[in-house]
């Protein structure tokens, strides 16, 4: 059974529809990268799939069961989201903070069970956020607060983790280490669906790469089946090389600029 | 043990305030004679001042201050906003319409009180229904909150170009708040409201440290909609429940909330507390001001709650700002 499963879902805004008959399934532990170039509609499909935007037609199922049909806390046991931006952020504490992820695990009164103590520890560990446990959330460099909304989704859930863009503001050492602890959850059996805007990151990383192009499933597969430069090209709209990383043996893909298009033309 | 002495020199503030109120008036009276009278002893006329008169009017702005300041805490939350207070949904212009109504209809008082909290629970509604429609988004409660306030607003206007002067100035008066009408009856539904209401908001603590961080977060951590209009209808309660009680009192549920949150920091578990204790000490402090600067003239409290809550709310922006 598909952890999620979409049937020819159509979803929007108003009345413009931004996804235009999605099909796809992810299966557990898989590790899917989303990608597509600005406005395809790879947010608005990673809302859809936790249930924060209903679809105009169409299924998205959870484990089977329609998204629809859970309870609100519920579905929040069931995988945790970090989304692309927080609205607001207030000066809690780092384990404060992460601690809130446990509240759809916990009763009317919010009482933190021995459980609730060591995944909150756990998830602290696991990120390496530990030591920041007494500081402030508002005073934490952009890396570090990435890490911390990462713990605090883990102390949620481990079995399903869905991110929104979780690298793409970071420099390339932070990129590394949160896609380097999503691999480590992935290989000890997290199922995790993220949008990336790296191409090369998803290549090196995920087990498979869905990409949506105006609001449909464009392709899906494989790094190595699917980073074609020429599926890449027309996914993006633009010129690019694809090779193959030396160490990793994996396809990493390279835009050609455009003055150099220009002048091999010649 | 930073915050251990902050709340000791908290709750010590608030004793001083409340014994500074008892004592303060046209009529000084000395603390030992306000403990003589409270426990029973003492002269005559220092009791019949302190527990007939000073000592109600005490709960009354005890209780509507910290009414005023959970209320703008839970907006703030609310509606990520840092502007917002009691009064962002038009509750008070819903009540001062309803005590216009009865002021110029020469309604005994009690009716002015029940006239005006319709009043207020109609521009609530009309906020509710409106947001509701289109899922409760922050902006939406705002924006619908300042067109109700403008349309309620303009119909006291309307009033106002139809009626005798003497109706308007005494309806102005009411909307500058007034707590010189703690009748016991009064005092008793307000309190006990108010109490219940805010222990509403507390019980809700986790839910709007989530809130606080926005709704799409919210609906990741299960919190329903169903939290969201709790809390919205006790907010705006509390709101209704103070402007009936005591006309319009600006400031208090703006800037005391604000300072709760940069004394005992965001986590509402601690923050709806120190709201409600700062708002009661805020409001009883600035009436024994109204009451004491110009005897025998009684300021009307919502002026020195708006006076001293600007100077105060600029000196704490530029102290705040100085780091940067």
């Amino acid at each position: 059974m598909s952890v999620f499963e979409m049937k020819s879902v159509f979803a929007g805004y108003g009345d413009r529809n931004v996804l235009s008959g999605i099909n796809l399934h992810i299966e557990k532990g898989e590790f899917a990268a989303v990608i597509g170039p600005n406005g395809a509609g790879k947010s608005t499909l990673l809302k859809v799939m936790a249930g924060d935007l209903a679809p105009s037609s169409g299924e998205v199922l959870f484990n089977g069961r329609c998204v629809c049909e859970y309870g609100a806390r519920e579905i929040s046991r069931g995988f945790s989201v970090v989304h692309q931006f927080l609205d607001n952020v207030q000066a809690f504490t780092v384990r404060e903070f992460v601690g809130m992820g446990r509240f759809p695990h916990q009763g009317f009164l919010g009482i933190e069970s021995a459980d609730d103590c060591r995944e909150i520890e756990d998830a602290m560990e696991i990120t390496g956020v530990s030591g920041l446990s007494g500081r402030r959330i508002t005073d934490l460099s952009g890396g570090e607060l990435q890490l911390v909304r990462i713990a605090h989704s883990l102390a949620q859930n481990r079995d399903v983790i869905l991110l929104d863009e979780p690298v793409s503001h970071l420099d390339i050492m932070h990129s590394v280490g949160i896609m380097d602890i999503l691999h480590d959850l992935n290989a000890v059996g997290s199922t995790i669906i993220s949008v990336l805007h790296d191409i090369n990151l998803s290549s090196e990383y995920c087990s498979s790469i869905i990409g949506i192009k105006e609001g449909e499933v464009f392709l899906s597969g494989a790094p190595a089946d699917v980073l074609r430069y020429d599926l890449v090209e027309e996914l993006f709209g633009t010129v690019c090389t694809v090779n193959t990383n030396p160490i990793s043996g994996k396809p990493f893909v390279y835009p050609v600029p455009g003055h150099v298009r220009k002048s091999f033309a010649k | 043990m930073k915050q251990a002495v902050r709340t000791t020199l908290f709750v010590a503030s608030g004793f001083i305030v409340a014994v500074a109120f008892l004592s303060l008036g046209s009529e000084l009276i000395t603390p030992g004679n306000i403990f003589s009278s409270l426990t029973g002893s003492g002269s005559e006329i220092d009791r019949s001042i302190v527990l007939g008169i000073r000592l109600p009017r005490l709960i009354m702005a005890a209780v509507l201050g910290a009414s005023l300041a959970v209320s703008g805490a839970v907006f703030q939350s609310l509606l990520r906003n840092p502007l917002a207070d009691p009064y962002i949904i038009g509750v008070s212009s819903g009540a001062a319409l309803g005590a216009t109504v009865a002021i110029v209809l020469s309604l005994a008082y009690p009716l002015v009180v029940l006239s005006s909290f319709i009043g207020s629970g109609a521009a609530i509604t009309a906020v509710h229904l409106v947001s509701r429609r289109l899922r409760m988004g922050s902006a939406t409660l705002i924006l619908a909150g300042i067109s109700v306030s403008f349309i309620f607003s303009s119909s006291v206007f309307l009033i106002y170009s139809l009626t005798s002067s003497e109706k308007v100035h005494k309806s102005l008066m009411w909307m500058m708040g007034d707590l010189s009408m703690s009748r016991p009856d009064l005092l008793a539904a307000v309190s006990g409201a108010s109490v219940i209401l805010m222990s509403v908001a507390w019980i809700f603590h986790r839910q709007l440290n989530i809130l606080s961080f926005g709704r799409s977060f919210a609906r990741s951590h299960g919190v329903p909609g169903s939290s969201l209009n709790t809390l919205f209808w006790t907010a705006s309660l509390l709101a209704a429940v103070s402007v009936t009680a005591g006309g319009i009192i600006g400031f208090v549920g703006l800037i005391v909330p604000h300072a709760a949150r940069a004394l005992f920091g965001p986590d509402h578990v601690k923050l709806l507390p120190a709201s409600a204790f700062g708002g009661a000490a805020f409001l009883v402090m600035a009436d024994a001001i109204g009451r004491s600067i110009a005897p025998p003239y009684e300021i009307p409290v919502g002026v020195i709650t708006s006076f001293f809550g600007g100077i105060f709310f600029i000196v704490y922006m530029m102290k705040r700002r100085a780091p940067d």
